[in-house]
């Protein structure tokens, strides 16, 4: 399933891709969601249109993801590098292009070890760049920050664009991750500035699709969840949160994008544009289980509505890069809802 | 008779790593051959160069690299990677004592079992509490039979847990807990850790209650306090705060462990002791091997 | 008109005031008596919750399973819900078997500083798809900022909501609207408030947390809890719907839920003697009211002082042992007197 998303991606899009062609790819925190998508894309890219892209997935995990994605990992052109990218010293130096993309997502872990989520973020990355500024033939380095950079978005602010400068209490202890981020940002800002590294920034929102684990405790992963389960679908929170959802294949093909062709200092939202609110997104998701589902909202007296907004401006990306959804919020829970199912009844 | 020192490797250099460190160095017994971290930055192994001592930032790389440095190594990681590194430490041949709650090797409470220890090769420190506790429970078995019933509660100060305490409190419940059936040969056990946020942080504390009919504690007021005293050579902070009472159908004992302030804050006596009782078992093995170097020499001679 | 959501833990803390020997018979009577008046949630267990009966806190006459499974048969439309403290409570020994038995609702609690402890458990719940909330304990001994910090840590965590417990009944109500207002204002998800009686605030207290924007209320029938026990959910009920708020509980028949209580439940009426006063005022843990009495009476010392230096070190909910070593100083330090 997720081959045949990443093929219907690429059917036009590989020739945006060329660059790539012939290369070395590292991609930390690789063993991921968003990691496991651009292997995914990858194989495609080689399997299809011979792009003889090879792939170094560095990741603290990598023994779990060979026992979740076999196929993957038993490629020859996929070699796992099991490590923790604050120990990163040397890289092998045929790596042309680097992701960055590790630290956890799991913001339980964040509020529970925030020392350990800044030292991640911040000493990771700059580990990875003082080894990446001796690479020989290095030719960009995406830096996969984060859409919370921007703190709170504010209610007359419809979408985020990359410039706005946002608003972070930097003393909350939920600001571990998004000043880290901030942070890891300004070190790759650091990085480019004084040893002349290439890099683009990728600041990603939120996004839907096959391998998001159902359990962490996020609002589209519990819907799924609860429709799985057959539900009711249960919506704690407010319901008049908005939130944008890209489907995963696109967001693979985004970042691949970015990297490959994203112009040095440029920074891109990586997300959907189209905001939806968690009541409309509940519905959307019970509309697809046959006999429909009951929906349950919490018991919230008198909040202030609208609700909070987190949304990005992709003008940037769809103007320098072409970039545009390709798969719809309808079509996205269908297939995901699929491939959960699927995966349920392979177990 | 001469006793040669028994060379050791510290794997972890974190807040307990760094600690044992400390103690190694002050031991007659123990020679501290390499300190392994993952990054030479890190405070615990800026703490090792400036004490002198050979650092190395590769894990447990390092001991296969240059495996004849040491013949015993203490793993202080975490119970994951101790998963990982017993089978290359028992293929290399080493002596491993396990400060990680990982349950591989067997249960090392040196006041309790030291002896039979000597014949293991991977030993777990159990945990804190049970290092604190599980003499006291022996001693009650000892004393009034096969107990019904045993329970142990522990408070410790906020500041001492650390996030892999906070996130593994399950884990403390049951090792403990088997600790406490393993030694005290009760029917059933019970283990409560409690943290405490006061400021100044609390010492630890830990109360072990048996379930028992009114009974004659002379005895068992003697055997604690021989126990005690066992303990204070390797615990020199630990101390019994109320002797054995009869109080409402159960029997009650509480101790406070204080920690010698090593490396480590003094009120954390839970990290101390975990780290006291190691040294202990460390130094056991040193001594042992002495001995049975002199009785080879010995015996060639005569 | 707003909503407000009721939460009855009448058979949990309850359980403190009787020494936790409620018994099968009492359970199944209660728990059918809140279905008839709509109770929303009712909360059964050892007053610490799941895998607390111990000689510390107080051995339980049933076991959790035993508890739950006869709340279970007598609740259709009420959820039933349980009450866990990490450091008592484990996933595997406890949570796991509770939800495999059809728990509804889980609560997990932690000293108010302490929210980490609560990462574990609430993940749990919430991935078997449960409702989980997290709760702070002796929530008068954290600055409100503190409070704040520690619910958005719950919050992470993925509780749909988080409950303020007064567990001592040290608040005033101008500290509540204070401590509830921030969090309403900050967080994104449900606050709750559980009073206490201890100073004769309870009700006083909870209408202050629905004034300042709380959206979940503990009551427990006739006040049956620990210390001088809970705001008293007839009453409390009544001055909701007085107020202007709907809790969806019928009147009458929560009228009829106190008689029942009453009738069958409660031993001694709660009331608010000196000692409970005396702990309200140290900021001691109300569960500790039934120990200090009687190991007092043991010791020959006086309870409140027990009190009073309990609170001077302050021990939080767990630490029942200190209890003992109190008092023996206590009456060594009389002994010692001239």
């Amino acid at each position: 399933m997720m081959q045949r998303d990443c093929r219907e991606t690429l059917a036009e899009g590989h020739r945006a891709l060329e660059p790539l062609r012939d290369s070395r790819v590292l991609i930390t925190g690789g063993t991921g969601f968003l990691g496991t998508w651009l292997t995914e894309m990858t194989a495609c890219l080689n399997d299809l249109y011979g792009f003889n892209t090879r792939l170094l997935l560095a990741s603290n995990r990598a023994s779990s993801f060979k026992d979740r994605m076999p196929h993957l990992a038993a490629r020859p052109d996929v070699h796992l590098m099991e490590c923790d990218v604050r120990h990163i010293v040397d890289l092998p130096e045929d790596v042309a292009w680097v992701i960055h993309a590790a630290c956890s997502p799991d913001s339980r872990v964040h509020v529970s070890d925030p020392l350990r989520t800044i030292d991640v973020l911040v000493n990771g990355t700059a580990a990875l760049l003082s080894a990446a500024a001796r690479l020989p033939n290095l030719r960009n380095i995406l830096h996969v920050s984060s859409g919370w950079v921007y703190g709170a978005q504010p209610q007359e602010l419809l979408r985020i664009p990359e410039d706005f400068w946002g608003a972070l209490s930097p003393t909350s202890v939920s600001a571990a991750y998004a000043e880290g981020k901030r942070c890891a940002e300004t070190v790759c800002a650091a990085y480019r500035n004084q040893q002349r590294l290439p890099m683009v920034t990728a600041r990603p929102f939120t996004f839907i699709g096959p391998c998001q684990a159902l359990d962490k405790p996020w609002a589209v992963n519990n819907f799924l969840r609860d429709a799985l389960l057959g539900g009711p679908i249960r919506i704690l929170g407010d319901p008049q949160t908005v939130r944008s959802f890209l489907y995963a294949s696109d967001m693979a093909f985004w970042m691949f994008r970015a990297l490959a062709c994203g112009k040095d200092g440029q920074c891109f939202n990586i997300g959907s544009p189209e905001g939806t609110t968690l009541h409309e997104l509940a519905l959307k998701i019970a509309a697809q289980v046959s006999g429909g589902l009951e929906i349950t909202l919490p018991n919230l007296s008198a909040k202030a509505c609208p609700g909070p907004r987190f949304v990005p401006d992709t003008a940037r990306a769809q103007e320098s890069l072409g970039l545009k959804p390709t798969v719809g919020l309808d079509e996205a829970i269908r297939r995901t809802l699929a491939w959960n199912q699927w995966e349920q009844a392979t177990a | 008779m001469q006793t040669e020192r028994l060379r050791v490797a510290i794997l972890g250099s974190g807040n307990i790593g760094t600690d044992l460190l400390i103690k190694v160095l002050r031991s007659p017994h123990l020679d501290c051959a390499l300190f392994i971290g993952r990054r030479l930055g890190s405070p615990g192994m800026a703490k090792a160069m400036s004490l002198g001592v050979r650092v190395s930032d590769q894990g447990i790389d390092a001991i296969i690299r240059e495996p004849d440095c040491c013949d015993l190594v203490f793993d202080a990681t975490s119970a994951e990677d101790h998963k990982r590194h017993w089978p290359v430490l028992d293929r290399l041949g080493k002596i491993a004592i396990d400060l990680t709650p990982s349950r591989v090797g067997a249960m090392c409470v040196p006041a309790v079992n030291l002896e039979a220890c000597m014949d293991c090769r991977n030993l777990n420190m159990v945990s804190c509490g049970g290092q604190v506790s599980v003499p006291l429970a022996h001693v009650l078995g000892n004393v009034f039979g096969p107990l019904e019933y045993v329970e142990v509660v522990s408070t410790i100060a906020s500041r001492s847990a650390g996030p892999a305490t906070r996130l593994n409190m399950d884990e403390y419940v049951l090792t403990t807990e088997q600790g406490l059936l393993t030694f005290s040969s009760a029917r059933r056990a019970k283990a409560i850790l409690n943290l405490n946020p006061a400021d100044p942080p609390i010492i630890m504390q830990t109360t072990v209650f048996a379930r028992m009919p009114q009974s004659d504690l002379t005895r068992l007021a003697l055997a604690v306090d021989l126990m005690v005293d066992r303990i204070r050579q390797y615990v020199p902070g630990y101390q019994l705060i109320v002797p054995p009472v009869w109080e409402n159908g159960r029997i009650v004992i509480m101790v406070r462990v204080q920690g010698r302030g090593d490396y480590l804050q003094r009120f954390a006596g839970n990290l101390d002791v975990i780290n006291c009782a190691a040294l202990e078992t460390a130094e056991a093995f040193a001594q042992s091997r002495s001995r049975d170097r002199d009785e080879v020499k010995h015996a060639c001679r005569s | 008109m707003s909503k407000l959501s009721i939460h009855d833990p009448t058979l949990r803390d309850g359980n403190h005031a009787v020494r936790h020997q409620l018994t099968a018979e009492q359970i199944a009577l209660y728990a059918r008596a809140a279905e008839a008046a709509g109770i929303p949630t009712v909360e059964v267990g050892h007053g610490n919750g799941l895998g607390a009966s111990s000689l510390q806190v107080g051995l339980s006459l049933l076991d959790d399973a035993t508890m739950i499974c006869t709340a279970r048969e007598n609740l259709a439309r009420t959820k039933l819900g349980v009450f866990a403290i990490p450091g008592f409570a484990t996933v595997d020994r406890d949570l796991r078997p509770a939800l495999d038995m059809g728990v509804d609702v889980v609560r997990i609690g932690a000293h108010c500083t302490e929210a980490d402890i609560t990462q574990r458990h609430i993940s749990y719940v919430r991935e078997r798809g449960k409702e989980v909330y997290g709760i702070l304990m002796m929530c008068h001994m954290a600055p409100q900022e503190t409070l704040l910090e520690e619910c958005r840590k719950i919050e992470s965590y993925g509780a749909e909501g988080v409950v303020l417990m007064d567990s001592a009944g040290a608040l005033l109500p101008s500290d509540v609207t204070a401590r509830i207002e921030l969090l309403v204002r900050n967080l994104g998800i449900p606050v709750g408030f559980h009073a206490h009686n201890n100073l004769g605030l309870a009700i006083a207290n909870a209408m202050a947390a629905a004034e300042a924007g709380a959206s979940i209320l503990d009551g427990c029938a006739r006040g049956f809890g620990a210390g001088a026990g809970n705001a008293q959910l007839e009453v409390l009920v009544s001055v909701l719907e007085k107020a202007g708020y709907t809790t969806g509980v019928n009147l009458y028949k929560v009228l009829d839920l106190g008689e029942v209580a009453e009738q069958h439940l409660v031993t001694s009426m709660p009331s608010i003697k000196s000692l409970s006063i005396v702990s309200g005022l140290a900021g001691v843990f109300s569960g500790f009211a039934k120990h200090v009495e009687q190991i007092a009476l043991e010791y020959g010392v006086d309870p409140r002082d027990i009190f009073f230096e309990l609170g001077r070190q302050r021990v939080v909910a767990g630490q029942e042992d200190r209890i003992i070593e109190t008092a023996e100083a206590l009456r060594a330090a009389k002994g010692n007197r001239p």
